[in-house]
């Protein structure tokens, strides 16, 4: 026992550790950075990237680190390149390390719900932000139990450095129990020394994962600020141009557009008379020929459609008639054939002088054209509260300050009846809710058109109304150019000024709401209408 | 360190370095106390290499050792950032001569000769005998005889008496890349022809899991240079006994790369200013090593 709290407490062996540490730091850093770039080749879109990086994979992961460490110091420096020995056992350790790094990444990447990603596109984010502030902190999160146990592993197989003379615990143990030959109690003082640092490592993941759960973090921890992901987000005091009472405001609608009272009580006269204000006003979308389609199904069969500023229109049909892509492809979150989109005169798919877009250009200019988008499965930012969700675009997209993203927000959310749940996250909300923050994220930079792809599809019954009633007030209150996917006829003819009617990629039948629904002349519309007569049938709520 | 390992592998032939374990032993604790070697005067003749080989004055030289062997190379108990033994007396005794200083490199043993080949050492003195094989990886520098000791367990109770017949059937515990392992792989053989069975060995990579091996049932015997074997047995009295001395037809040397012939003159120089100055075997008295170890010390270098 004597002899054990000697060695336990020897400084050779206590020296050691730093070997040990610094073999590990290597390890894992290096690993985490090869790891980083082989994920990100393996979820390339370039085969010969993911090619490689699956070579890399196979030989890295089916060979024994012992080896790859006597390669690196043995065997690298007869093509001139000599590492110390604490740099060879980094370099084993971190190109041992990158393969099993690289899959944890790509699960987590994987991970994050692929409908949140087309938010944040539909939002204006450019890839790097996507991945910065809504990937990363989702994957991270998810990942860190596994960088865990990776870190535990990488720690334990330092040891093999000491075949490669580095002085790391485990060579500076049998080297004294050879000299001494006092085996077990310098081997059980090692052995502790090891328990003690992935104890350690144990620890520090327990604390990190609770510090990362949101359900724990009701107030935010002061090292979380120095996230990656939260670093540069300055509270910079609002400045002039985004005062109060700019913020305040609704969306760009023509301010022509009625901004009085429509409902289904509205006369007749009225409808027409705002038909023909309507007409006068400027094109918001213009839809030309557009054709897509996928595996040579057509999805989009030469459609064509207009709608002007202030203008509702209701996209019906039946499911797969190309609703959903036509909305996508309106946000450019879908390519297609031919044809051309312009959202307020511009073209989201090519610049001026007809070359391609990139995915960031295309970003910033859905972001500066203006298209909000809401999605049937409300697509929130899981990792966010409803304010965050709303006013973290604000800042991050749009560079508005703090005080002036977080007022915008929490006026958007009173507007949606939910500023008691400002500090909620999305998994804590019903649907009807959710669905509600987020109308109120895609209206939260002022959109110029706001595009809502069946909204209250996946929503339960007794929810559907809460939502239709906050986008009836859009269309009433603020004039807000709208096009909806929905099965909700009634709604329809109560919002809409106008429904078009899909079949098969192409709109069969469109004109005043009122009119289509009532007396529809084409025979699929006919039979559509009928078979949802029921929905039809007059709804207290609704 | 380096020396050691070479000791260890050299000391297999020669008994008479067994009777001055105690002695090395005893050296061991007390080296704290000791003055480096170094300290005592180089050579007269010393001068005039320095002169003759002025390439490395000034410089520190990286040895390769595996510091396992007590007495050879293991590091000091007192202090175990410092590695002690005649290996390393013995280089710093060279480095003296030349003009250079020595820094060590702990490596196991089978990467010895690979480490100096990679150049991540420039010298290699850690008790490793000189075959014609190895001298294929490097050339060596012979300094010293070769005496093995044969380890068993307390009362012998496999009556072995040597690498001999009565070994048949034993396990015998080695080190990776010793020159003992194909002694006792060549036992293989003569037992199938004389009807019994082979012995068996189990590789360890380094001197202290060998000793383990025996101590802990698993092995019967553990071949090595005499000097360590004394030690084991004296460190572990009621447990482990010497069953007898043996001599193996090789010398220890000291490595060196294949590419510097110069460097390797130079080595050799010293090591004749050392040996004919007696200071060589001064070093084997202070670390109770046998001086029958003796040898003149020449060159084995093949293509």
């Amino acid at each position: 026992m004597d002899l054990f709290l000697h060695y336990l407490s020897l400084p050779y062996l206590l020296q050691g550790i730093w070997f040990t540490l610094a073999v590990t730091g290597l390890g894992l850093a290096g690993g985490l950075i090869l790891g980083l770039i082989l994920a990100g080749m393996q979820l390339s879109r370039f085969k010969i990237l993911s090619i490689f990086a699956r070579a890399y994979t196979v030989i890295f992961r089916g060979t024994p680190l012992i080896l790859q460490m006597v390669f690196a110091y043995d065997a690298l420096p007869h093509i001139g390149i000599t590492l110390s020995a604490i740099g060879a056992a980094g370099l084993a350790l971190a190109a041992n390390e990158a393969p099993f790094i690289a899959e944890m990444l790509r699960a987590g990447v994987l991970g994050v719900d692929r409908g949140q990603i087309a938010a944040g596109q539909a939002l204006g984010m450019p890839p790097g932000m996507l991945i910065l502030r809504i990937i990363a902190p989702q994957a991270l999160r998810d990942m860190v139990p596994a960088l865990g146990n990776e870190t535990v592993s990488a720690l334990k197989n330092s040891s093999l450095a000491s075949v490669i003379s580095v002085q790391e615990l485990t060579l500076r143990s049998t080297q004294l129990a050879s000299s001494t030959f006092d085996f077990f109690s310098i081997f059980f003082a090692s052995g502790l020394i090891y328990l003690g640092l992935t104890t350690t490592v144990s620890i520090v993941q327990l604390f990190v994962e609770r510090s990362l759960d949101l359900d724990r973090a009701k107030r935010p921890s002061i090292w979380r600020n120095f996230l990656p992901w939260r670093l540069g987000e300055g509270s910079a005091p609002p400045t002039a141009g985004q005062s109060a009472d700019a913020v305040d405001g609704n969306a760009v609608a023509d301010p022509s557009a009625p901004a009085t009272g429509r409902s289904n009580t509205t006369p007749r006269v009225d409808r027409a008379k705002r038909a023909a204000t309507l007409e006068s006003n400027d094109v918001a979308v213009e839809v030309k020929e557009l054709r897509k389609s996928y595996a040579n199904q057509p999805v989009l069969d030469g459609l064509d459609l207009t709608v002007r500023f202030g203008e509702v229109v209701a996209l019906l049909g039946p499911s797969g008639s190309g609703k959903s892509t036509l909305l996508r492809c309106i946000n450019h979150l879908e390519n297609w054939e031919s044809g051309s989109v312009r959202v307020a005169g511009r073209r989201l798919d090519v610049s001026d002088s007809g070359r391609a877009l990139t995915p960031r250009e295309i970003a910033n200019e859905r972001a500066s054209v203006g298209v909000g988008m809401v999605f049937q499965h409300f697509n929130l930012f899981a990792h966010l509260t409803a304010l965050e969700n709303i006013a973290g675009p604000l800042r991050w997209i749009h560079s508005m300050s703090r005080q002036d993203a977080e007022r915008r927000a929490r006026m958007l959310l009173d507007r949606v009846g939910l500023s008691h749940r400002a500090d909620a996250l999305p998994r804590h909300m019903s649907g009807g809710q959710q669905q509600r923050v987020a109308i109120a994220r895609a209206l939260a930079p002022y959109p110029s058109v706001l595009l809502l792809d069946e909204p209250t599809s996946a929503l339960d019954p007794e929810l559907v109304s809460e939502v239709l009633d906050v986008i009836r007030q859009l269309a009433v209150e603020d004039g807000l150019t709208m096009i909806i996917a929905t099965h909700q006829i009634r709604f329809a003819d109560e919002v809409a000024d106008r429904v078009a009617f899909l079949n098969g990629g192409s709109i069969i039948e469109q004109g005043p709401a009122h009119e289509v629904l009532t007396n529809p002349r084409h025979a699929l519309t006919q039979r559509f209408l009928s078979i949802m007569e029921a929905d039809k049938a007059p709804r207290r709520s609704a | 360190m380096h020396q050691r390992f070479l000791s260890k592998y050299r000391t297999w032939g020669s008994s008479s370095a067994w009777r001055s374990a105690a002695g090395l032993f005893a050296a061991i604790f007390f080296v704290g106390f000791w003055a480096p070697m170094s300290a005592s005067a180089a050579p007269a003749g010393c001068a005039a290499l320095q002169a003759k080989y002025p390439a490395w004055k000034g410089k520190t030289l990286v040895n390769a050792i595996n510091p396992h062997t007590p007495g050879y190379e293991a590091i000091d108990p007192n202090d175990p950032t410092k590695y002690v033994g005649f290996d390393i007396d013995l280089g710093e005794q060279i480095g003296e001569c030349l003009g250079f200083k020595v820094s060590y490199k702990a490596v196991t043993f089978s990467a010895l000769l690979t480490t100096l080949a990679s150049g991540q050492a420039d010298i290699v003195i850690s008790d490793i005998y000189a075959t014609e094989e190895r001298a294929k990886a490097a050339d060596f520098i012979r300094y010293s005889k070769v005496f093995d000791g044969v380890l068993v367990a307390k009362g012998n109770p496999k009556k072995i008496n040597g690498i001999n017949l009565s070994m048949c059937g034993a396990a015998a515990a080695e080190n990776t890349g010793y020159v003992e392992v194909p002694l006792i792989q060549a036992l293989v053989e003569q037992c199938k022809a004389a009807g019994k069975p082979e012995p068996t060995i189990q590789l360890y990579d380094n001197n202290a899991n060998c000793i383990q091996a025996i101590l802990a049932g698993r092995a019967d015997t553990y071949v090595n240079d005499v000097n360590t074997v004394d030690q084991a047995v004296k460190a572990n009295p009621d447990a482990l006994e010497k069953a007898i001395a043996v001599t193996i037809p090789y010398s220890v040397g000291i490595a060196v790369p294949k590419d510097k012939p110069e460097f390797r003159d130079a080595v050799l120089a010293a090591m004749v200013e050392i040996h004919k100055s007696g200071i060589q075997a001064e070093l084997l008295k202070k670390w109770g090593l046998d001086p029958n170890n003796l040898e003149e010390p020449s060159i084995l270098s093949v293509k």
